[in-house]
This record gives structure tokens, sequence and C-alpha cells, in this order.
């Protein structure tokens, strides 16, 4: 009983430091930036982003893929893992869900950023086309938000009912929140039958969900016949490139975490060792996909292909393209690859390369494409062929990146970021395994 | 006090001396506008002048917009105003009149027309005449020994007299430009008529063809142009999907495969969300 209590003290949500506020409240002063600009947007039109008649989607849209990309973990982690039962996801798994509803959430409002008339967004679905490829994303995006958010609630349920007991005299208020949503949580097997048949249920539902939203995306670009993106290896690409998103951006999230809350007991090299293991296959997964997508058109090149690959290759996009494929996925490739490597601190900055390698990617997928169209628009001023985000468009780019981090600020902050029910189980099993033998 | 009104005279006559120097030189700056216009007439249609004014202007030809032209029927001495038109932005202008007999032609049956343009700040006045008599061109699409011919007569109107010696153009109205058939140069004979054969395999809609005889910018006659139709041509099947449910159809014409299996794939999803919501109420029951 002992080592229940100790385990409900140290993975009860804690009260932020002075570090976890000055976080918070600059998570908060960027996004009041970014609001002050979206406003100015609004008011003036998106004269005030550098998106021309070339680059009509610009960084929103390169933003939104990655949002989209990185909401791929809780298919991964979760479900995947689940479904083959490995039992060393257990301290990942909330992190993984709390992330895949926070990106998931800031896609969504990434992409009514990028319309100029958010006013007309009921008009989507009111004269939506099921030919179009937006149509389809209209409707994924909001049935991944629900499924993410289920896919974080049902497993919560047994660890907000220990909450509220375990505030009940300290923190009567925070309890009383925490009950409400334990709705009526007992433990009993009804409910026990019920809650592990929805999250079986929902394992099994995310996975198809997840890939058919990372097509979906995919088919946003590769339908539209261009230059870089008319592909039919793109759905599998972009799948790759959000397994490589996800569990970068969960490596990164959890070393914080961990070191944050102290939880080295619970989240153990064991765990970043495979985890690592797990990245490493998501890293050389997607450097094929990308062979693939570079190679075959410099083979084949036509004269645009070999135009568009140019600029990538050697030309204005050069510097950012290595740095994306070498920074972002070879280099991380090769250190995960060493045991050394896949230790907390290493993981940590392969996550960290990983995920701003995996942000800038979506950049040059979306904007050299739209700089090279097969016919070149007349009469445009000179300027219109370039591109490169303005104030208001970084502003509300960071601003959505912030979100996203206060998202997942917030719910590690009232949420225990490790299943205790879970663990509790999974010790008592381990106990009881080791008085047998 | 003499001496004073000499100085002020003589003031005077220099800055009226520069006044009209200076407006003299401004109205020398000013083009001069060279008028165009062609005569064209349709049979059992509309008849129409085609104007177009231009200048050169710092030793090239400009295109002279928005310049208002004034037409005149001009019979013996009377010159009779039939309308206005403004040139667009090319220079180009066209009247229409609804038929010849809205205008009158002098004694020996030729119409003169007059266009006049006024001037104005940056242009000279300038006027055109034309003159032309009144032609018909009769024309019909026959069959002789299974070969189609089109057949044309030009006629005088006024002495009703064939005119010979002429060359009439052929020619099938296609999408963008006619497709001219027979010889380069059909000559009326001396009845005033020309036979031309008609190729075989023309596609047209429903396997009509539309004919145009022309007499072209003749220096007597202007230009006269017949139209006629028969269905002579091979028949266009036309391969369109606008009423089918394609992937570039309207929404109300969205491929079944598509309206069933997405839909069938959204209720399914859906459904289990509702059943998942129920359950998070069962939890809560239980």
């Amino acid at each position: 009983m002992k080592n229940y209590d100790k385990l409900i003290n140290d993975l009860a949500p804690q009260k932020f430091g002075k570090l976890g506020v000055i976080w918070t409240c600059s998570l908060i002063v960027i996004i009041i930036l970014g609001i002050i600009a979206y406003i100015d947007q609004l008011i003036k039109g998106q004269e005030v982003t550098n998106m021309r008649d070339y680059a009509l989607w610009g960084i929103y849209i390169s933003n939104f893929v990655f949002f989209v990309a990185t909401s791929f973990v809780g298919s991964v982690i979760v479900a995947i893992l689940r479904l083959t039962k490995n039992t060393w996801r257990t301290p990942l798994v909330r992190i993984a869900e709390i992330i895949a509803l926070a990106s998931i959430v800031m896609a969504g409002i990434t992409i009514m950023i990028d319309m100029a008339r958010p006013d007309r967004l009921l008009n989507l679905f009111i004269h939506a086309r099921l030919q179009s490829p937006i149509t389809w994303d209209v409707i994924i995006i909001p049935t991944y938000i629900v499924l993410s958010f289920l896919l974080l609630y049902f497993p919560l349920i047994p660890d907000l009912a220990i909450l509220k007991k375990h505030y009940k005299d300290d923190k009567p208020t925070l309890s009383k929140w925490y009950g409400k949503l334990a709705l009526n949580w007992t433990g009993s097997k009804v409910q026990k039958a019920i809650q592990e048949k929805s999250i079986k249920i929902i394992a099994l539902m995310i996975i198809p969900v997840g890939l058919i939203l990372q097509t979906i995306d995919a088919w946003l670009f590769s339908t539209t016949y261009r230059i870089g993106w008319d592909s039919t290896n793109f759905g599998p690409y972009f799948i790759a490139g959000a397994f490589v998103a996800g569990i970068g951006a969960l490596v990164t999230i959890i070393y914080i975490v961990r070191r944050v809350y102290k939880l080295e007991e619970y989240i153990t090299e064991f765990h970043f060792d495979k985890i690592g293991k797990l990245l490493v296959l998501a890293c050389l997964t997607y450097l094929y996909f990308n062979i693939n997508e570079y190679l075959i058109p410099a083979y084949t090149a036509t004269v645009d292909e070999a135009i568009h690959l140019e600029t990538l290759f050697t030309g204005h996009y050069s510097i950012l393209f290595w740095l994306v494929m070498v920074g972002g996925l070879i280099v991380p490739t090769i250190i995960l690859l060493f045991k050394k490597g896949r230790k907390p601190l290493p993981m940590f900055i392969v996550g960290l390369l990983v995920v701003l390698g995996s942000w800038w990617k979506r950049y040059i997928i979306v904007t050299p494409t739209l700089l090279h169209p097969f016919l070149p628009i007349q009469g445009v001023p000179e300027s219109w062929r370039s591109y490169f985000p303005s104030v208001h468009e970084w502003l509300i780019t960071f601003a959505t990146l912030a979100m996203a981090f206060l998202i997942i600020t917030i719910l590690v902050r009232y949420l225990p970021i490790i299943p205790i029910q879970r663990t509790a189980d999974e010790n008592e099993s381990f106990e009881n395994n080791k008085n047998a033998e | 006090m003499k001496k004073i009104l000499n100085i002020h005279s003589f003031f005077f006559v220099l800055l009226s001396v520069f006044i009209i120097t200076s407006s003299f030189a401004q109205k020398e700056k000013k083009d001069k506008v060279r008028l165009k216009a062609y005569y064209v007439k349709i049979m059992n249609s509309e008849v129409y002048f085609d104007l177009q004014a231009s200048a050169r202007v710092d030793g090239e030809n400009v295109d002279v917009s928005k310049v208002e032209l004034v037409i005149f029927n001009i019979v013996d001495d009377e010159q009779l105003e039939l309308g206005k038109v403004t040139t667009n932005a090319v220079g180009k202008a066209r009247f229409t009149l609804k038929d010849l007999s809205s205008i009158k032609p002098d004694s020996t049956n030729t119409y003169n027309i007059e266009i006049s343009f006024g001037g104005n700040e940056s242009f000279k006045g300038a006027s055109k005449s034309i003159s032309f008599k009144n032609a018909d061109i009769k024309a019909t699409v026959i069959s002789k020994d299974s070969i189609n011919y089109v057949t044309a007569t030009l006629l005088d109107t006024a002495s009703e007299s064939p005119i010979t010696e002429e060359s009439l153009k052929v020619q099938v109205k296609r999408l963008f430009r006619s497709l001219p058939i027979g010889e380069n140069f059909n000559y009326t004979d001396e009845n005033g008529t020309i036979l031309v054969p008609i190729e075989e395999g023309i596609p047209g809609v429903d396997g009509i063809l539309t004919f145009e005889v022309v007499l072209s910018d003749n220096d007597d006659y202007g230009t006269v142009k017949a139209i006629v139709k028969a269905p002579v041509g091979i028949p266009i099947v036309e391969e369109t999907t606008f009423n089918d449910r394609t992937m570039w159809s309207p929404r109300n014409k969205t491929p079944l495969f598509l309206l069933i299996f997405p839909n069938l794939l959204i209720l399914s999803i859906w459904g289990l969300f509702i059943y998942l919501i129920i359950n998070l109420f069962k939890i809560s029951k239980s």
C-alpha cells in the first residue's frame, strides 16, 4: 500500500515551479502577439501575408501539415504498441495522447487561419463536394479530433477517480472537478469491462483513421498534378514522415517532462532505448521514401522536374533541403543506431533535430513546387515569383506552435502524465509473478 | 502721358503676340487621326461599317481609343447624320444599320458615307468617305451526281444584272477561323455564278455545315457575305461528360461510389463515436 501511495504522490499532477510559470507566461505572450497579427490579417485581408498568385499556400499550410503529421503519434504509440502488446509503452502513452490531441486541434485551427474568410467556414460543409480532397480533409480532421479526445479520455477515467480521492482534503475544488470527469468511476467489473472494450475499439479505429488522415493530407497535394507533388507514393511518404515527426515530438516532450517532474524512476533509459529503436525505424523508412521521391524524378527528369529538383539540390532551397535531409534525418538515424545515442540526452537532441527537420521539411514540400507552375502566370510582379513568410505569418505561426505547447502544458499540469492505475496494476502483476516464482 | 500709353500699347501687343503664337504652337502639337472604314453586308441580315481610328505619334502608329465618330449619309449635297459610335481600346468601332433601305443612294445608285471625327485636345479632326453599290449574293447548296456543291450568284441589286469576273471566297464556318473550300479564286461566269464542290468528310454539329460565300472588300461593292446552311457534313459525335457523374462534376453529380463508400465510412466511424459516448454514460450510471 505504501508503494501505491508513493506511486500516486509521484504521478499526481504537480504545481509548476518558477520555470514552469515563466514558460507558460512566455507562451501566452507569443499567443497574444499572434492573435493581434491575426486580427490585423482579418481586417486587412491576406495582403499582409506574402502569399500571392504563385505561392498561394505558404507557411500556414506547411505548419498545418506538420501538425497533422505530429498528431499521428497517437496512432503509432498508443494503438500499434497496444495491439502488439508492448508493455513498455505504459509511461509514454498519456504524453503521446496529449501531443496527438494538441496537434490535431491546432491543425484544425491553422487551416482556418489560412482561410481568408473564416466566416465562410460553414460553406465548406454546406457546399461540400465529395470529389474534392479539401472536403475529405474537412471531414477527417474533426473526426480525428474527436477520436484523439476519446483516446485520451477513456484510459484517463480511473486516474481521475484516483485524483479525486487524492485531492479530497487538500484541494476540494480540484477534487470536485476530477470527480465530475471521473464519471462515478468505482473500478467495478462492469465499468472496467466497458472501459476496456471502448479502448480496444478506439485503438482499432485510430490506426485506419490515422492512416486516412495522413493519406488525405498527402492527396491534397498529389491530386493537384504539380511538379514535386504528382506522385503515387505521396500517401505512404506522408505516413512515414508523420511517424518521424510524431515520435520526434514525443521523445522531446518526454525528456522535458521526465526532467521537470523527476520521473526518472518511471521513464527509464530502457524506455528511451525502445522508443529510440522505433524512431530509427521510422527515420529509415522515411529516408527510403525520400530517396524514392527525389531519385526517380531526378532519373526520369522532365524539364520542369529538373528545374524543381535543381532548386532543391543546388539552387535557392538547397541549404534548407540538405539541412533537413542530413540534419533532420540522416544524422539522427546514425546517432540512434548506437546504443549510446539512445540515452535520454542524445535522444532529446535527436528529437529536437527531427522535429525541426520535420517542420522545415513541410515547408520545402509546399513552397518550391508552388513557385514552379507548368504555365507561368503572366503579368505578375517579379517579387511574386519568390516567397518568404511575412512578419504577420511568422507571428501567427509561432502563436499556433505556442498554442500547441500551451495545450500540452495545461494538460500536463492537470492530468497524470503517466497512467497511475495502469502502472499500479502492472506493478501488482509484476509482484504477484515474482512471489509465484 | 502719351508715352506711358505707348508703352502700355507695346506691352499689350507683345502679350497678344505671345498668347496667339503659343496657342498656335499648342495646336501644332495635335496629331492627325487616320480613319479607315469598311462596308460589310450580310445577306438577309445586318449591314455594318467597321471603323478604325489610328494616328502616328512620335513615329509610331497608335490606336486612337475613346473618340467619337459621326456617320453621315451623303445624298447629293445633303448630309444626313446616321449616328455616332465611340472607338474601343484598340481604336475600333462598328456602326450597324438594320438594312440598306435605311440609307439613300445618289442618282447613280451609289451609296456615299462619310465618317467624321471632330477633333479633341490631342488630335485634329478628320473625315473619311466611302462609296459602294449594293450587291446581292444568292447562295444555295445543290447535289449533282452524288457530289455536293455550293453555288452562288452575284448580282448588282439596282440593275439586277449579274456581276461577272469577280472572285468569290467560299468557306465553311469553323470554331475559330473559317475553312476555305474550292479554288483560291472562284471567278463568277457570265451569269455571275460560281459552282464549288464540297469536299466529303467535313464534320459539323448534327452534320450541318455553315457555308459562307464572300465578296471580299470589292472596290465597287465592298464586302458582301451570304450564309447558307446544309446537312452535308459528317455529324459530330459529341463526347461530353456534362451529364455524367464524374470526379470533375459539380456536387449534384458526384459519382455514386464516392457517395456510397465515403458516406458509409463516415457513418460507421461517427456511429462508433456515438456508441463510445453512450459507453461513457454507461460507465457513469453503472
